[in-house]
């Protein structure tokens, strides 16, 4: 079909070049625009902080490389990094806590540690205070909290899985009623769009906050929000690319007599398949990071473990923590990039 | 199915396809359809001859309802095309397109077998599983237009442009239509394909004794392969009969130059009328 072909005037007026009009591409409105940006911007700056910002950010690198004793930046940020080394991945229980506990058949790679502790007593005849040797057993498992963060860090992707599954089987049948062309009705449309920016504007911390209230404390409250806010998502960009997909062989298989439905899987959904995988991808990269963070509102996930540990000070802890979030991130965005690669290669 | 012998124009035979008094006028004014009519019958190769903009894919979109008209009657056989026997006679005729409008992503069997998403069940075309005899028809249409194997897993958009409009036309066949309308079909092809192509739309179309109403630009194309030619001209039919008529005097009254109608609003308002809801 192409361009619409109209028959052309071989008898329109021509006008003398000297009374066309070509207007330069901005005028001074435009100019105009950019001092009053200008000026919201220097206003928006100093309540910001901008100057703030980078006079601390210049004493950090004058302090790096010399020129200055120290700054505040680098002292904060040095001593909260000097604080997550060691990483512990240990688990350390008292066995005076565990009264289950078979001596003669520890539980697997665990072993039993005894440590000496002195303590200071205050003889009360001598008034002196006098060194006491306690020993404590601990019941040690080496790589026991490596274990624990790697479990919690599945928990997590499971959330982050489910609540992409959530956000594709909702966003489907939205994308279908939010595309200008496919819509079954205009009152569905409307109600469609409005339904995915509502849910694309709640941001996930906050469904999860108000889902922790009605669920309770654990991963439903993470899933379900991550879930709602994922479908917000992929129904704006799912339904966007149903309307811009190509309309030439929709109209043939519709002159072929298909209804709306079997135009759009046969002719529609191979042009989009592509697009899709790659927005679902984004959003389970997305979820995963997402999952980690939601954790700190109570919703599951191995967020949770990191709040617990950072509100106890256990910044060893914390340091593992990051660590198995940011190797996964790491390695499901190389999986994801390849698994993209192939399928709309 | 069996199909009436191959008939030429007039002869009292009954007509296949009838246009009775088309009118279709673009909100501006323009009539791209003014009062025209004319019958085909069975098994004729018809040219719908004209400029650019004299009404041409209007009068062939008119027959499956891509275009909706202000008057007049399209009948089919006995059927007259309204909204209730829309589908059923969108499915008895086939289309052949100017631009191929193949999913170019997809694969030349998947294009092919598109062609029957109106007959397959719903299940089937949603999971991409159509049946092994639908199958083995989309490998001897493919065959039938003259492409090979190798080429049933390629990318329709990895094809010459002859290639696709093979693809087109094997799609069209699919459903063993009666009637074939081909828009323009080789408008975008170089005229050594064209001539293959438009061979290729001729043997078909008379192997199954299907009625083709075919518009064109080419005046010599026009001549070489039609049964019989309607001139067009501003939406009017200026000409009409064999190709052997059509002559240095008919020619000049379909493309001589004199002052035609222009309207600027006119792509917006045929934009419109593009979207893919039934009518």
């Amino acid at each position: 079909m192409g361009a619409p072909r109209f028959e052309t005037s071989p008898a329109a007026p021509v006008k003398s070049p000297e009374h066309w009009h070509l207007p330069a591409p901005y005028d001074w409105r435009a100019a105009l625009a950019v001092l009053l940006i200008g000026v919201a911007l220097i206003w928006s700056a100093q309540r910001v902080e901008i100057d703030k910002m980078l006079r601390l950010t210049g004493e950090a690198v004058l302090a790096q490389v010399g020129l200055q004793d120290e700054s505040q930046v680098g002292r904060g940020l040095g001593r909260m990094f000097g604080s997550l080394f060691p990483f512990v991945i240990e688990d350390r229980q008292e066995i005076a806590r565990l009264p289950n506990l078979d001596r003669d058949n520890l539980p697997m790679f665990t072993r039993i540690e005894v440590i000496e502790n002195t303590r200071y007593k205050m003889n009360t005849t001598t008034l002196q205070a006098e060194p006491v040797v306690e020993a404590k057993e601990y019941l040690v498992h080496p790589y026991g909290y490596l274990f624990k963060v790697a479990d919690k860090m599945l928990e997590t992707f499971e959330i982050a899985a489910w609540a992409t599954i959530i956000s594709v089987l909702l966003s489907i049948p939205l994308a279908i009623m939010g595309a200008r062309n496919y819509t079954p009705h205009p009152v569905l449309y409307t109600a469609s769009r409005s339904l995915v920016s509502f849910l694309r504007a709640m941001p996930e911390l906050i469904i999860a906050m108000f889902l922790v209230l009605g669920f309770g404390f654990g991963s439903i409250a993470g899933y379900l929000a991550l879930g709602l806010h994922g479908a917000g998502f992929l129904g704006k960009f799912y339904a966007e690319d149903i309307e811009a997909a190509d309309r030439k062989p929709q109209e043939a298989l519709t002159a072929l007599g298909a209804g709306k439905l079997r135009v759009l899987r046969a002719a529609v959904l191979p042009q989009v398949a592509p697009a899709y995988v790659a927005y679902t991808l984004y959003i389970l990269d997305r979820n995963v990071r997402m999952a980690a963070v939601i954790g700190l509102v109570g919703a599951g996930g191995i967020g949770q473990e990191l709040k617990g540990r950072y509100d106890l000070f256990e910044y060893g802890h914390v340091g593992t923590i990051l660590l198995v979030i940011f190797l996964t991130v790491f390695v499901l965005d190389q999986i994801s990039a390849r698994l993209r690669a192939r399928l709309i290669g | 199915m069996a199909r009436a012998t191959l008939t030429q124009s007039g002869g009292g035979v009954q007509p296949h396809l009838s246009f009775a008094g088309l009118v279709r006028q673009f909100p501006d004014g323009v009539r791209a359809l003014d009062d025209v009519s004319f019958d085909v019958p069975k098994g004729q190769f018809c040219v719908v001859l004209g400029r650019s903009g004299s009404g041409k894919t209007t009068l062939l979109r008119s027959v499956n309802g891509l275009t909706e008209l202000d008057g007049g009657t399209v009948r089919l056989n006995d059927t007259e095309m309204a909204r209730g026997t829309l589908r059923a006679i969108r499915r008895r005729v086939a289309m052949v397109h100017q631009q191929f409008n193949l999913v170019e992503r997809a694969s030349v069997a998947a294009n092919v077998l598109s062609g029957a998403v109106a007959e397959v069940s719903g299940w089937r075309v949603h999971l991409g599983w159509y049946p092994e005899t639908l199958r083995a028809r989309a490998c001897a249409a493919l065959h039938r237009v003259g492409l090979d194997e190798i080429h049933l897993n390629r990318r329709a958009a990895a094809l010459s442009g002859g290639q696709q409009q093979r693809v087109g036309i094997a799609r069209a066949l699919l459903l063993n239509p009666e009637v074939i309308l081909a828009d323009e079909p080789v408008a975008s092809l170089d005229p050594a394909i064209s001539r293959e192509i438009l061979t290729l739309l001729r043997d078909v179309a008379r192997e199954r004794g299907a009625t083709v109403l075919c518009s064109l630009h080419q005046t010599d194309l026009a001549r070489e392969f039609a049964d019989r030619i309607v001139g067009m001209r501003s939406g009017r039919v200026v000409f009409d009969g064999p190709s052997a008529r059509f002559d240095a005097a008919a020619e000049a009254a379909l493309y001589e130059n004199t002052p035609a109608v222009v309207s600027p609003k006119a792509p917006a308002t045929l934009e419109r009328s593009y979207g893919c809801t039934p009518l």
